[in-house]
């Protein structure tokens, strides 16, 4: 992209607006309100601030003015030229530095009446110093009136101005009035340049870009030029004339061969001439256009001695081609010539200097010397081929339009294109764990196998009897004791059925321990011996061995024990009859005890918080004599 | 042809994807956009796989592989290797390789008959990378990077390297490798090539700020259009150095 873009200079408002924008932008931004009896120094404050603000908003905007314009010394020679012819470069220089000198002229205004200020005694010469120093400011700004219309003027215009690079590859075409190189740039590029069949229609410069070689190009269509000398050049001509000086480009100089542009191809040959020195050190192409009217052959018929004259060019090495933009025909051929000399001397031009060698190793392929005999074959699918030499198939539905027509519900199948033998497996679910174990752990590739190999071996072993239990020959007395094991549990399972049956629902059920023993040792010994049974031996016997039911736990502290045998605490008398000698004296102690007591009642109701009068009564409320004032003063 | 593409608005399409001659894998994005790029020209020929590596979508800088094998890092879980297992074809051997340079898009870069790895890789991982891509391994800098899978993209048609890879340097390479070389750039000047690029023997993607110049280099050094590879040094030559200056 071009560097020079002067499209964004702001707007530079006329001398009467520039005022009133300053003056009233003072007015919203600083203070307003001001009162005779504040402190003077208060008021002086008040009045500076105006002054300095105003001064500070002019110069603010002066100074982006003056920067904002391009310095023609900074620029590209071709556009400080071009400015020149356009704007007259004396005219600019001085609009400028009048600008600048007026934002030192404000400066100076202010601060001259910021020192006045200081001495200012009183609100109103305060205020009428304000009021001069804006005054005098203001009359400075007037007085800009012509260098910033003709500044506005200047930035209107110039943001118009095509965006030309003066440093990339260029074709610039060239030539008399009405010769056809507006129509040239409208076949090669997309610019839509006027094209009109009358000289002079292009009056300023044009712009276009077109491709080659995989680049991109720039056309630049200027004015046509007339045969007469530089000074006398108009501002039109003068624009072809900086842009052929100062851009490096390849030229392409059109000559009218038809003559219908009513330039003679002696004067055309004239045109180049004159503007001849300016190609030095530039690719030159002589295009003859318009050959669907007249073509060279048919000029060298009717008039050879205008035919030498081309030809004269020829023996000097300047390639002449012929073409018709309205047949179109030599058109791409006169582009293709201009871009491949143009490149060719930048190109070489490149290659000189020293930056070449770095990229010199971007231009050089490679190519691998042979190191084994193995052949290293590119792999491409034959379906790669087929489907390049198929015709394009009906669209295929792609995940993109899926998410565009299911919009919101859309959602990302992973398991969609699974590559699996079965396609049913395709959802099928592995869990990530299982029992605590990761099942990617226990994923063998040859897993199938070791499989089969598990089965084959449990074949074999069942084969082999290894799973045949011997049963043992049990004798009649074992038999017996089997049954009879079974038999009792079965039965215990059954009781425990019918307990769980007959035990009442929702009803508590009654611990052992409260029901009267029904069983006990000494019973059974009696009953026993009743019966006849010798109990006299039974050391060893079952129920000798029985253990008491409740066990009874130690207790959890020790019962203190003193000298006497019991605590002394224990026995001491209670404090009411401590010291009492006889019941009589006990109801007395009674009777006084609940006396003292019921004082101490009755205040036992009232707390801290309750009202309290101390006194009643106080006694100078009461005491002496009273006139006619009332006596509840308080 | 080669294909100009983005992943969510950046131009690093290495990154997010991995190409190779039998699958390409593409990283799981807001939308299915860029799949579908990969979808269209491929899916005829090679599965189009959504991918992700340890939860990211950093596919291509995390994976390496070639028509032979995948190698993935320790990183990635197991359901994501899963998920790879069922997507590829079974001749595409996949193996998660213990590797302290994890990031194994940028340590390795091969085709499918020889890689380049970074010089300080695990013995181990050179034998594993040798057994699973069936390819000769050698230890290498491109241009005194010791990432050459960021520097360098490879396919069995050509290859390109980082733009300051001098003259001597690409033609050892290339006697290495076995394709022709040439140094260069993608995404308006990036060397990150293996970031802006996806290559295999008949497709090509970049980044979308890749320059016509640098498109044309791309698609003849690997084949893509019909120009030969040579056309770098002869016919593209003017244009390349009038651009690159």
């Amino acid at each position: 992209m071009s560097h020079y873009n002067f499209k964004k200079i702001t707007i530079v408002p006329s001398a009467k607006d520039f005022i009133n924008i300053i003056l009233s932008k003072t007015q919203r931004k600083t203070p307003t309100v001001i009162h005779k009896q504040f402190k003077i120094s208060r008021i002086r404050r008040f009045y500076m601030t105006k002054v300095k603000y105003t001064q500070q908003s002019f110069h603010d905007k002066l100074t982006a003015i003056v920067t904002e314009f391009p310095k023609l010394e900074d620029l590209h020679p071709f556009y400080a030229d071009l400015l020149n012819t356009l704007y007259n470069k004396d005219h600019y220089k001085l609009s400028l530095g009048q600008i600048n000198m007026a934002r030192h002229l404000i400066d100076k205004v202010a601060s001259d009446y910021v020192k006045l200020l200081k001495y200012g005694d009183s609100l109103y010469r305060c205020k009428q110093l304000k009021k001069s120093a804006l005054g005098r400011m203001a009359t400075i700004m007037k007085k800009q009136g012509p260098p910033l219309k003709y500044l506005e003027e200047v930035r209107q215009h110039i943001s118009r101005l095509p965006s030309i690079d003066p440093n990339t590859r260029s074709l610039l075409l060239c030539g008399c009035p009405n010769a056809g190189k507006s129509s040239f740039i409208n076949l090669i590029t997309r610019a839509d340049v006027e094209v009109q069949p009358y000289a002079f229609t292009t009056k300023s410069l044009y712009v276009g870009h077109t491709d080659y070689e995989y680049l991109r190009w720039q056309v630049i269509d200027t004015p046509g030029v007339l045969d007469r000398p530089f000074d006398e050049m108009n501002t039109i001509e003068l624009q072809a004339i900086t842009a052929l000086a100062h851009i490096r480009a390849a030229v392409i100089f059109f000559l009218d061969i038809s003559e219908t542009c009513d330039i003679q191809i002696e004067q055309q040959m004239k045109i180049f001439d004159s503007i001849k020195p300016l190609f030095a050190n530039k690719p030159l192409l002589v295009a003859c256009n318009k050959i669907d009217i007249t073509s060279l052959e048919g000029l060298e018929e009717k008039y050879p001695e205008k035919r030498e004259l081309i030809a004269a060019l020829e023996r000097e090495n300047i390639p002449v081609m012929e073409m018709s933009t309205l047949s179109q025909e030599g058109v791409m051929e006169v582009k293709k010539e201009a871009c491949d000399r143009l490149l060719a001397k930048r190109v070489d031009a490149k290659m000189r200097t020293r930056k070449a060698d770095s990229i010199l190793n971007r231009v050089h392929v490679a190519m691998p010397a042979q190191r084994d005999q193995k052949i290293r074959e590119p792999f491409i699918p034959e379906k790669v081929n087929q489907k390049k030499s198929e015709a394009a198939k009906p669209k295929k539905k792609f995940e993109r339009d899926l998410e565009e027509e299911l919009m919101d519900d859309y959602s990302l199948d992973l398991n969609k294109n699974k590559d699996l033998e079965n396609d049913e497996w395709k959802y099928d679910k592995i869990p990530h764990i299982v029992d605590g174990y990761n099942v990617a752990d226990f994923i063998d590739p040859d897993i199938m196998k070791k499989l089969e190999e598990l089965e084959a071996e449990e074949e074999a072993r069942e084969k082999n009897g290894f799973y045949v239990v011997e049963v043992e020959e049990e004798d009649e007395e074992m038999k017996e004791i089997h049954r009879l094991a079974q038999k009792i549990r079965e039965k215990k399972i059954i009781n425990a059925i019918n307990a769980r049956i007959d035990r009442p629902k929702g009803k508590a059920v009654m611990p052992r321990v409260s029901r009267k023993r029904e069983r006990s040792v000494s019973r059974l010994r009696s009953e026993f011996e009743e019966l006849g049974v010798d109990m006299s031996d039974v050391d060893g016997c079952h129920f000798t061995r029985t253990k008491s039911v409740s066990r009874s736990r130690p207790p959890l502290k020790k019962a203190r024990v003193d000298s006497e045998g019991r605590v002394r605490s224990s026995s001491k008398t209670p404090r009411d009859q401590s010291g009492v000698r006889d019941a009589k004296m006990a109801k007395k102690m009674k009777t006084i005890g609940r006396k003292a007591q019921s004082q101490l009642n009755r205040d036992g109701r009232k707390g801290e918080a309750d009202r309290h009068v101390y006194n009643l009564k106080p006694k100078h409320l009461f005491a002496g004599k009273r006139g006619l004032g009332s006596a509840s003063r308080r | 042809m080669a294909i100009r593409c983005q992943f969510e608005g950046s131009n690093e399409i290495g990154v997010f994807a991995k190409l190779t001659n039998a699958y390409c894998l593409t990283g799981i994005g807001a939308s299915a956009n860029f799949y579908s790029i990969f979808e269209e020209q491929l899916s005829d020929t090679i599965p189009v796989v959504f991918t992700s590596i340890a939860g990211c979508r950093i596919i291509g800088t995390m994976v390496t592989g070639n028509r032979h094998g995948l190698l993935v890092p320790s990183t990635t879980t197991d359901t994501e290797l899963q998920l790879l297992r069922d997507h590829l074809p079974d001749k595409v051997k996949v193996q998660r390789i213990e590797e302290r340079l994890s990031a194994l898009g940028n340590v390795v870069v091969c085709n499918d008959y020889v890689a380049l790895v970074h010089p300080d890789i695990d013995r181990e991982t050179e034998e594993t990378i040798h057994d699973v891509l069936q390819v000769e391994v050698f230890r290498h800098t491109v241009a005194n990077n010791v990432l050459v899978g960021s520097y360098a993209v490879l396919s069995n048609q050509g290859g390109i390297v980082h733009p300051a890879t001098p003259t001597q340097e690409q033609d050892e390479l290339s006697m290495l490798l076995q394709v022709p070389l040439v140094a260069g750039t993608v995404n308006r000047g990036s060397n990150a090539l293996a970031a802006g690029l996806l290559v295999n023997d008949w497709a090509a993607f970049c980044g979308m700020d890749t320059t016509a110049t640098e498109l044309n280099v791309i698609e003849s050094i690997f084949k893509i259009n019909d120009a030969p590879q040579s056309a770098i040094s002869t016919t593209m030559r003017k244009a390349l150095i009038d651009s690159m200056t």
